[in-house]
């Protein structure tokens, strides 16, 4: 028999909670993609505020509770700041285009390579971990520093994340599962693509990170079907071209909504793409430049050889052409294509230069 | 037997397509997209909702540069023949053939976008394993060409 007291008072039960509701009676309903994050985007609930005030971590839509702690030190509070109009179009994309590094990719196809090839696949692979870890690191910081009513914009983030843990996995898996391994790290997150994670605005970081980062290593994952040297390392390539440009798409539909809604904000933004340009897109910085260990690894792998490096170098300059006019393209899509006619951007010429 | 290109072919593909999930291959999920096919002066519209082909047809030029367009596949017929042939040939496209390694080879890109958005011809690089998925369906397809 317990030991512990028995209680006789009988107590009222308090339901008041029930009074406390947000707006009652919806019924999203599922769209002919089923119930999407757009289809619940309803009443109050797909409300978005200019600015909140939300300090405690409520849910949009969802009754304050006045002695709510203040959990999160939300810095970014205004929607200009970090909203794009796809928000909820990309997160369900990202949900629904999932892949597994493990079973996804044939690793059966993987033969032995000539020493030359294998270090240069595996020289990328290390690169690719390293810039990987950024790309997951940066926006990982920023998810916490959003308000959860802009929720839209941080669930894709959240799977920009799960997709930079793939992309890391799955180089890190190419490097080990073929007599090679890892190389010497490349330094690569030191200089610009470090920097990445100083920006102190969502802006600032979107910019650098998903057009100006993310924009030249989905053109080197594209290469990867030209430079991989069996299905597996083509259809690795593939699957991480398509995540990598769900997450440019980001940063230019960021970008484009922040210049129609805060147009006072464009010389500060002229200036970020000055520095992207500056260095990512330019000089050593550019993993597919002219001088960089990976640009060489990109030249051999191309061309089939050490052997055969001219070759393959003549093939990076017009995938380097490629990538010089998709990054002024995206620029362009965002709103600010002036600076490659008005004489700011450098990038014209050497996008002439580029041969 | 169908000719390559025509519409007769291109709804044969989509059958195929849509009829066997095991080649929606991984990576190739969810994919809302229209865009179109340029194959020498002949042109076809597809919409791709969910994990489905909904729409493959015979379209005018007109049709192709309108605003719902988001990207349009151009390529010199026979560039397109030697893509069919060779995925006839391996089941799926091998080696070179696939549309991004053709894509690669040429100085312009062979998708582009109707308004010069890159922001939708990039819809290419976002869905590229659901149109290689389903050109790779033409592998099931009896196939003659002009």
């Amino acid at each position: 028999m317990s030991e512990a007291p028995v209680r006789e008072q009988e107590h009222e039960l308090d339901t008041s909670w029930m009074d406390q509701m947000g707006e009652w009676g919806i019924k999203a309903k599922p769209g002919k993609r089923g119930l999407t994050l757009a289809e619940i985007q309803i009443g109050e609930y797909g409300e978005l505020p200019e600015t909140t005030d939300n300090m405690t971590g409520r849910p949009r839509g969802a009754t304050p509770r006045p002695e709510a702690y203040r959990v999160g030190a939300y810095g970014v509070r205004n929607l200009s700041e970090i909203w794009l109009e796809n928000a909820t179009f990309l997160y369900e994309e990202a949900l629904q285009r999932q892949w597994s590094s493990a079973t996804d990719i044939p690793w059966h196809t993987i033969e032995p390579l000539p020493d030359d090839i294998e270090e240069a696949e595996c020289l990328l692979c290390t690169f690719f971990n390293e810039v990987e870890f950024v790309a997951g690191d940066v926006p990982a910081r920023w998810i916490a520093k959003t308000s959860p009513d802009f929720f839209e914009a941080r669930h894709v983030l959240i799977a920009q994340v799960m997709d930079e843990a793939r992309h890391m996995d799955v180089f890190r898996k190419r490097a080990l599962a073929n007599g090679g391994g890892l190389m010497r790290m490349s330094g690569a997150t030191s200089g610009f693509i470090g920097s990445i994670d100083l920006a102190r605005d969502f802006t600032e970081m979107s910019t650098r990170l998903h057009i100006s980062g993310e924009g030249a290593v989905l053109t080197m994952f594209r290469m990867g079907e030209l430079m991989g040297q069996n299905d597996a390392e083509k259809r690795m390539y593939r699957l991480c071209a398509q995540d990598e440009a769900r997450h440019v798409a980001f940063g230019v539909m960021h970008l484009r909504f922040l210049c129609e809604h805060a147009p006072e904000r464009r010389p500060e933004i002229e200036c970020y793409l000055d520095e992207a340009e500056a260095q990512i897109m330019a000089g050593l910085q550019n993993p597919a430049g002219t001088q960089a260990e990976t640009s060489e690894a990109l030249a051999i792998l191309l061309g089939g050889g050490k052997a055969h490096y001219d070759e393959g170098h003549k093939m990076l300059l017009v995938i380097r052409r490629r990538q010089l006019k998709e990054y002024m393209k995206r620029v362009q899509s965002a709103g600010f294509g002036e600076r490659f006619e008005n004489g700011r951007s450098s990038i014209p010429e050497q996008y002439a230069a580029a041969y | 037997m169908a000719r390559f290109p025509s519409e007769a072919w291109f709804k044969e593909v989509q059958e195929v397509y849509n009829s066997d999930s095991s080649l929606h291959t991984g990576g190739g999920g969810a994919c809302e997209t229209t865009a179109a096919f340029k194959v020498g002066d002949e042109c076809y519209r597809i919409v791709f909702e969910g994990h489905q082909c909904l729409e493959i047809r015979s379209a005018s030029e007109a049709e192709l540069a309108s605003p719902e367009t988001d990207f349009i596949i151009e390529m010199a017929p026979e560039l397109w023949k030697a893509m069919v042939e060779n995925i006839q040939e391996h089941g799926a496209a091998h080696d070179d053939q696939t549309l991004n390694s053709i894509d690669l080879r040429q100085d312009d890109s062979i998708a582009y976008s109707p308004e010069d958005d890159q922001a939708r011809q990039d819809l290419f690089y976002r869905f590229n394993q659901n149109f290689q998925d389903f050109f790779d369906a033409s592998s099931r397809v009896e196939t003659t060409f002009d």
